[in-house]
């Protein structure tokens, strides 16, 4: 087998599964600030009670954001040697500075965070959770620099085969970047407070206690995916200027298009330099998408008097539509990573010399066991999730008071 | 410059290893049989630190990319296997201590506490074989990288890889030793105690393969300093024992820290200039500086890092102060 083919199955996999935890996270923890805030504010119960329940939810599902993170940081020289070889002084620095400026420090804040309950003075607590949100939005940021630089390579010169750093400004005003970046967060506000409302949604249909409680997070998840998701649309289509013009080769044809496939085809050889008709798919339908969202809008007047609950069928719609922002952003990141090839570093590097020479046997080995083991993670931490949204708010294990262990079961329960 | 940026990225994995060391010790001692309420407080004895200890080798690794980014490529790639052990284990490991107290029920924890026990094993086993795959070097083809695995496998790097799995679980047992409740404290010290002549024993094989290998002997280049650097592993070693058996357990688990730490600076200063030491043809090893990213890329991490480091160590301490001491009925329980 090729183990071109191999790694990048491997990275896509890898990366969709990352993306698919890493949405919720960003969404869930703006949230999270905004109740944790409020409850210091207004020092109201329902708020801790409200951090609480969502907090767990966003720990659990924080697990699998790492766990894929790492093994992508770690792919890049596993697989992908050519890339740290010849593009490594630029590509690099953004990686590193991410590593440093956000990912360290949100770890270290979020461990503080869920063993700080009823230790920290509670300013100190709420003070953890704006680092563990500023340095996770910190976090997408650099990690689209990044990104945006494999798209748009700038601020470099090429010497002896290899790219160096000239100009660091020049990565940060990237043209694809600021746009894709305003997209992802909209993505992952979108994602998380489409999340919020429908877990709220199924205990309001269900009728299960905390009414109030589950009535003010259906009410704050629905918001903030209303004003999100024009965002989203917004940031979307603003992108097809700055893609049209730098990667005429990604989403179409035209003059541009030829005149760069030629100017490839003189400096590379001849070879097929349009991306896979995948991308182009993965936009269609994820602009489909994108306006069945945009509609969702229209069950925020319900709000009114309470009327989306009691009519009860909007409830089933937004607790229908959950699947519909996870299979968004997955299209998505198609699109602009398939629309990519068959460049790493657009008319920079090619894909194929990217690949480490690694035997396909080896290659294939470390698919398989990882797709398997973080596939099943996956969908254990998905499993946990949704019992623990079904369990409800009265007694989450994130913040409990110490006390023994009052935790374990002796026998198992299905719960 | 280069020099500077060698020197952090060996502090970051050093620290890698001694705290992550902890971690993974006490998964190991998951393995021992303990009633679930002893794994549980062990595994929340680690609590609050734990996913500020894994941040470190993440920033290792973010620290190579940026810094060292042909070395990441060569590295990781060349020591394929070792790195998908430890890899895998990093994950298990995470996974596992995150998400075991998610199910209520008994079998269902039992069963997370083994993916943590084989997820330690793999880890500690893992970084172990990178470790002695950079001490006996790599065959590097003509264009410069490292292809094939084979060369991995030597008794050399499996006694390495058990040298690191035998320090690890002595780190753990010490640190368990540290933190538990007083009660608890004589149990795990002693284990810790017991555990340190296996290491030794461990150590012992490690060196005797070490020097019996052309491969070692080739890419060692100043002998003196690694003689040294390994005296002093087995002397922090001894003090961990000695201190282990006066109860000065904080001056045990500094000894044990220093042992995780100075396979590291051993390997380090034992191979300087080079790092990745080409079995194949001297010439061919790829040095720090020819490793290091390009100087414009240098100083720009280097003026971000000047004022960040402060911070990062900062807040590591804050966290380490916060949650001193032992723990008792009264500390937060989650994982």
């Amino acid at each position: 087998m090729d183990p071109l083919l191999l790694a990048r199955l491997q990275f896509a996999t890898t990366t969709s599964i990352h993306f698919l935890f890493v949405v919720v996270t960003l969404g869930l923890v703006t949230l999270l600030v905004a109740l944790q805030t409020a409850g210091f504010i207004t020092g109201k119960p329902v708020y801790e009670r409200l951090t609480r329940f969502w907090g767990q939810l966003y720990v659990i599902n924080y697990v699998l954001g790492i766990a894929t993170g790492i093994v992508m940081e770690f792919q890049f020289g596993l697989n992908w040697s050519g890339l740290s070889r010849y593009v490594g002084n630029v590509f690099g620095a953004p990686l590193a500075i991410e590593t440093l400026v956000a990912f360290f420090l949100e770890s270290t804040f979020l461990g503080m965070w869920i063993f700080g309950w009823h230790r920290l003075r509670r300013g100190v607590h709420l003070a953890l959770l704006w680092g563990v949100a500023l340095t996770a939005y910190a976090s997408a940021f650099w990690i689209m620099v990044a990104n945006a630089w494999l798209q748009h390579p700038v601020g470099y010169e090429v010497r002896d085969g290899v790219a160096h750093l000239t100009d660091f400004g020049a990565l940060l005003t990237n043209p694809t970047l600021t746009f894709a970046f305003g997209h992802v967060v909209s993505a992952s506000l979108v994602t998380g407070g489409m999340l919020m409302a429908a877990v709220s949604a199924w205990h309001l249909i269900r009728r299960t206690p905390d009414f109030a409680l589950f009535r003010k997070s259906l009410r704050l998840g629905l918001l903030t995916f209303a004003v999100a998701v024009v965002f989203l649309i917004g940031f979307g289509f603003a992108q097809f200027g700055p893609v049209g013009e730098l990667q005429p080769t990604k989403f179409g044809g035209g003059a541009d298009r030829d005149a760069l496939i030629a100017e490839w085809t003189a400096k590379f050889g001849p070879g097929d330099y349009t991306p896979p008709t995948l991308s182009n798919v993965g936009l269609g339908f994820m602009i489909l998408i994108g306006m069945a969202l945009f509609f969702g809008i229209l069950v925020v007047p319900l709000l009114w008097r309470d009327w989306i609950i009691r009519l009860k069928f909007p409830l089933w719609l937004i607790l229908l539509a959950v699947p519909l922002p996870f299979v968004a952003v997955i299209l998505g990141w198609i699109a602009r990573e398939v629309g990519r090839q068959p460049w790493v570093a657009y008319g920079l590097l090619p894909t194929g010399q990217a690949v480490s020479p690694v035997s396909p046997g080896l290659m294939l080995t470390s698919l398989i066991g990882f797709t398997l083991l973080l596939g099943t993670l996956a969908v254990t931490n998905w499993v946990l999730l949704a019992r623990h949204a079904a369990r409800g708010a009265h007694d989450p294990a994130l913040g409990r008071p110490p006390a023994p262990d009052t935790d374990t079961h002796p026998h198992p329960v299905f719960a | 410059m280069e020099l500077a940026w060698y020197a952090l990225l060996g502090l970051f994995f050093a620290t890698y290893l001694v705290l992550g060391g902890y971690d993974y010790g006490v998964g190991l001692l998951l393995a021992r049989g303990a009633t679930p309420e002893a794994r549980r407080a062990a595994l929340n004895a680690v609590g609050p630190f734990f996913l500020g200890n894994e941040v470190w080798l993440v920033a290792a690794v973010g620290i190579l990319f940026g810094a060292f980014p042909t070395l990441e490529g060569e590295l990781l790639s060349g020591l394929y296997p070792a790195v998908l052990g430890a890899l895998a284990g990093v994950v298990l490991v995470t996974a596992g201590v995150q998400l075991r107290s998610r199910p209520r029920a008994g079998s269902a924890r039992a069963g997370w506490d083994r993916v943590i026990v084989s997820g330690s094993v793999l880890a500690a086993l893992g970084w172990g074989a990178v470790l002695g795959g950079l001490l006996q070097g790599v065959p590097p083809t003509a264009d410069g990288h490292v292809a094939g695995a084979g060369h991995l496998f030597t008794p050399f790097v499996a006694a390495v890889a058990l040298a690191t799995l035998a320090l690890i679980a002595v780190q753990g047992a010490t640190f368990l030793t540290l933190r538990l409740p007083a009660t608890h404290a004589p149990a795990v010290a002693r284990l810790a105690r017991g555990l340190v002549p296996a290491a030794l024993i461990a150590l012992a094989a490690a060196t005797v393969l070490g020097l019996l290998s052309d491969r070692v002997r080739a890419a060692v280049a100043r002998p003196t300093v690694a003689v040294l650097l390994l005296s002093a592993l087995v002397a922090a070693l001894l003090v961990a024992r000695a201190a282990l058996g006066r109860g000065r357990a904080g001056v045990a688990f500094a000894a044990t820290s220093a042992a995780l730490a100075l396979p590291v600076a051993l390997i380090g200063a034992a191979l300087w200039p080079r790092i990745l030491v080409s079995t194949v043809d001297p010439a061919a090893s790829l040095t720090v500086a020819d490793a290091a990213a390009s100087g414009p890329t240098l100083s720009l991490l280097g003026w971000l890092a000047l004022p960040l480091l402060p911070a990062l160590l900062g807040f590591q301490a804050m966290c380490w102060w916060v949650f001193r001491g032992r723990t008792d009925g009264r500390a937060p329980v989650y994982w």
